[in-house]
């Protein structure tokens, strides 16, 4: 919260007094104690109904969420009907698994569904944007989604591709479209959101995560190389394998490398790489947000503002993972909580009006309540 | 807030579609009717039968909205007496998920419950939708998976068999023998002879019946039984569908996992794949096992030496000095545990002849 008010000290006096901004924050007033109970009832329910529940956890889990976050006095209401995402689910799995046979058995199959597949992720994440935008409400009015095919093509294929191709050079250009899509497209009450990161904003928070991988990777390889070099007599031993050595003294570990030591060494290299990345990926998506959320704008009249603190964001990342982990999933629901309210606290609004006189004059447009809604998993990208 | 019947449930008032909310107070009156008026005015902005409006599902202490079909919505934090207005007039039932959900010391027993049933679906439960879902397989299913990756490996690492025409036709004699006994009969099971490339001395069995058997293995020894003992291993895995369930076990666990996904977050879940990736291991270590019993009880009646594919092992031992124990990561038991274990079986089949007599 000192976080915001020093922040809000700092934006006012940059405005000219006609155009006083209010800051209103954004809270999240979930709790643990509230949260447990919901979450490990969802698991019991969800396992009990070999997965049926999952529909009716998720919407449970997604209430709780979208209920507990607050804006200017009023809070966020998720809609969907379990029905509805049951039906999503039973498509993504049995496409998975019908997926996975024909990769196992039908290699030239698989792979043709795989490119086919491939093409079919844009509409998937169009469709599952406007889902859940649909299914989103503030203050009674419904969030709309306006995306259409190319854009997702071009902000998640082609981006995807740009990025893995450049080696993560342009991956600010990739977010841009990405942000520029699944933000940009919002609608809510029928007015148009806008979110048009720029580029060199957004290379301002490459800089750092970039470094990061190139330095970790340097000092990955030096300490690989160096403990190959120490060790040469223990991994030359380890890998000379020869099929007519007399068998006297020799112990089998010293013939053929036991599989577990292999995979020890493999994971033990491929490890540090992990983290490394992981930890370049959580500071560079939170400065994207931030950067993206810094240049919405609602309504052509109220701002966004995102105020995520880089290292603390990945702490609470990294934190929250190891806690799951290492208490087998129970403290999972004190981790989801405790990120929501970060996540709400470093959120604001800045209205340029009175809100209540604005929403006065917001109402449902269009034909946002449909029935053909379509939730595809793994495509809840975060707003 | 306020709870006194008489003084209604404060909570906000929005029409429908619309973002604009007023402060407004939710009464139900003795016919059951349920309504909502301005605090101030004392105007009615809605009523209905409490039966006819929709009450939202307690979910924590988030807001309740009781909604007016098509006049509106009433929202109010105050969901306990939301409750008693209306599950006290027996027009609702009460929730009973929420009611379960509620902090109490009772929840030491949903979560102890919640790790007995994580442990009993994947240890009961899950083989039982495995067998279920091998059983449904129509066998068209196998044969074009098998068709396949013969096709795919022959387009890759293999190559024509070289092994003579004479020893070929005296493996296949003898496999003839095995299929004889085996429960898919004569038409049940294809031998195929290929050059190993990279793969070298190598037999394996495809789910339609299809077993590939490589040069290099054939040539490590010109004692047909002992390449018959292998066979009869192949055979045991077409046998026991071995391919279908490590394939549809692998599914149903990812799928459980994905099901639970958005519970523990995508880290967990990523990392609970990998490590379930692991013990599926284990489930080959098993499977190996149980195709070498086959080969002892398959050559025993076919009246040839049920330590066949003992002998085979030894053979591997001496030739590769694979001495090795088996552990977590291995995808078969270790060469001198399965020596031990299909001499020890084969001396069993032979003292105790009832079991697999020939027919």
């Amino acid at each position: 919260m000192d976080e915001i008010a020093a922040a809000e000290e700092a934006a006012k006096p940059a405005q000219p007094a006609s155009y006083r901004l209010k800051r209103e924050p954004f809270t999240f007033t979930g709790t643990t104690r509230e949260y447990f109970g919901i979450w490990i009832v969802n698991i019991l329910l969800t396992i009990l109904t070999l997965g049926i529940y999952s529909a009716w956890a998720k919407v449970r889990r997604q209430r709780y969420f979208y209920g507990n976050t607050w804006l200017a006095g009023a809070n966020f209401e998720y809609h969907a009907r379990p029905v509805q995402i049951l039906i999503g689910r039973i498509i993504v799995v049995g496409f998975l698994v019908a997926y996975n046979i024909a990769l196992q058995f039908l290699p030239l199959v698989g792979g043709l569904i795989g490119v086919a597949f491939l093409f079919l992720i844009p509409f998937f994440v169009s469709r599952g944007l406007r889902f859940n935008a649909r299914v989103t409400s503030y203050r009674n009015v419904r969030f709309d989604f306006t995306g259409k095919y190319g854009g997702a093509f071009l902000a998640y294929l082609l981006g995807g591709a740009l990025v893995y191709g450049s080696a993560g050079i342009l991956a600010p250009l990739a977010s841009q479209w990405m942000w520029n899509y699944s933000l940009g497209n919002l609608k809510y009450g029928g007015r148009p959101i806008k979110c048009e990161p720029r580029l060199e904003k957004l290379y301002g928070q490459w800089w750092l995560p970039a470094t990061i991988l190139v330095i970790g990777w340097i000092v990955i390889i030096v300490v690989l190389v160096g403990l190959a070099v120490t060790f040469s007599d223990t991994l030359s031993a380890l890998f000379s394998f020869e099929p007519d050595s007399p068998q006297e003294d020799y112990s089998s570990e010293q013939d053929m490398p036991s599989p577990t030591t292999i995979l020890i060494l493999i994971y033990g290299i491929l490890i540090p790489f992990f983290i490394l990345y992981a930890v370049a990926g959580l500071l560079y998506r939170a400065g994207t947000r931030n950067v993206a959320l810094k240049e919405t704008v609602i309504d052509g009249r109220h701002a966004l503002d995102s105020q995520i603190h880089r290292g603390r964001y990945a702490w609470i990342a990294i934190s929250n993972l190891l806690a799951t982990l290492f208490t087998l999933g129970l403290l999972r629901p004190w981790a989801a909580i405790r990120m929501a309210k970060y996540m709400a606290s470093v959120t604001a609004l800045d209205a340029t009006s009175s809100l209540e006189e604005y929403f006065g004059g917001i109402q449902q447009e269009g034909a946002a309540v449909g029935s053909e809604y379509m939730d595809v998993e793994g495509f809840d990208l975060g707003f | 807030m306020a709870s006194d019947p008489a003084a209604g449930i404060a909570g906000t008032w929005r029409r429908k579609d619309k973002a604009r909310g007023n402060s407004a107070v939710l009464r139900m009156d003795r016919d059951g009717v349920a309504s909502v008026t301005d605090p101030e005015s004392g105007d009615s902005l809605a009523a209905a039968p409490a039966g006819r409006v929709a009450i939202s599902d307690r979910v924590g202490s988030i807001p309740r909205r009781i909604e007016f079909a098509d006049a509106g919505t009433f929202e109010t934090p105050d969901n306990d007496a939301i409750d008693r207005l209306f599950y006290g007039a027996g027009i609702h039932r009460r929730g009973f998920v929420h009611e379960l959900e509620r902090f109490r010391p009772r929840l030491v027993l949903v979560v102890v419950a919640v790790v007995a049933l994580c442990f009993a679906v994947y240890r009961y439960a899950l083989p039982v939708l495995v067998e279920v879902a091998v059983a449904v397989t129509p066998p068209v299913v196998p044969e074009l998976m098998s068709q396949s990756v013969l096709a795919s490996l022959d387009g890759s690492v293999f190559a024509p068999s070289e092994l003579a025409a004479e020893r070929q036709s005296s493996i296949s004699r003898g496999f003839d023998e095995l299929k004889a006994l085996s429960p898919r009969g004569l038409d049940g099971y294809t031998l195929h002879f290929r050059k190993g490339g990279i793969i070298g001395p190598n037999a394996f069995a495809l789910p339609d019946g299809t077993v590939v058997l490589t040069d290099e293995l054939a040539e490590m020894t010109d004692d047909d039984e002992m390449i018959l003992g292998v066979l009869g291993h192949e055979i045991g895995h077409v046998d026991l569908d071995h391919s279908l369930r490590q394939l549809y076990r692998a599914a149903g666990v990812t799928a459980l996992i994905m099901m639970i996904g958005g519970d523990i977050g995508s880290g967990t879940e990523d990392l609970l794949v990998q490590g379930t990736g692991l013990l599926a291991l284990s489930h080959s270590r098993t499977a190996e096992r149980e195709a070498d019993r086959k080969s002892v009880e398959l050559m025993y009646r076919a009246g040839k030496d049920p330590a066949a594919i003992a002998r085979f092992f030894e053979l591997l031992r001496d030739r590769l000095n694979d001495t090795g124990t088996s552990d977590f990561f291995s995808t078969h038991p270790a060469t001198p545990e399965r020596i031990e274990e299909t001499r020890r079986y084969a001396e069993e089949v032979m003292n105790a002849p009832d079991c697999c007599k020939p027919e």
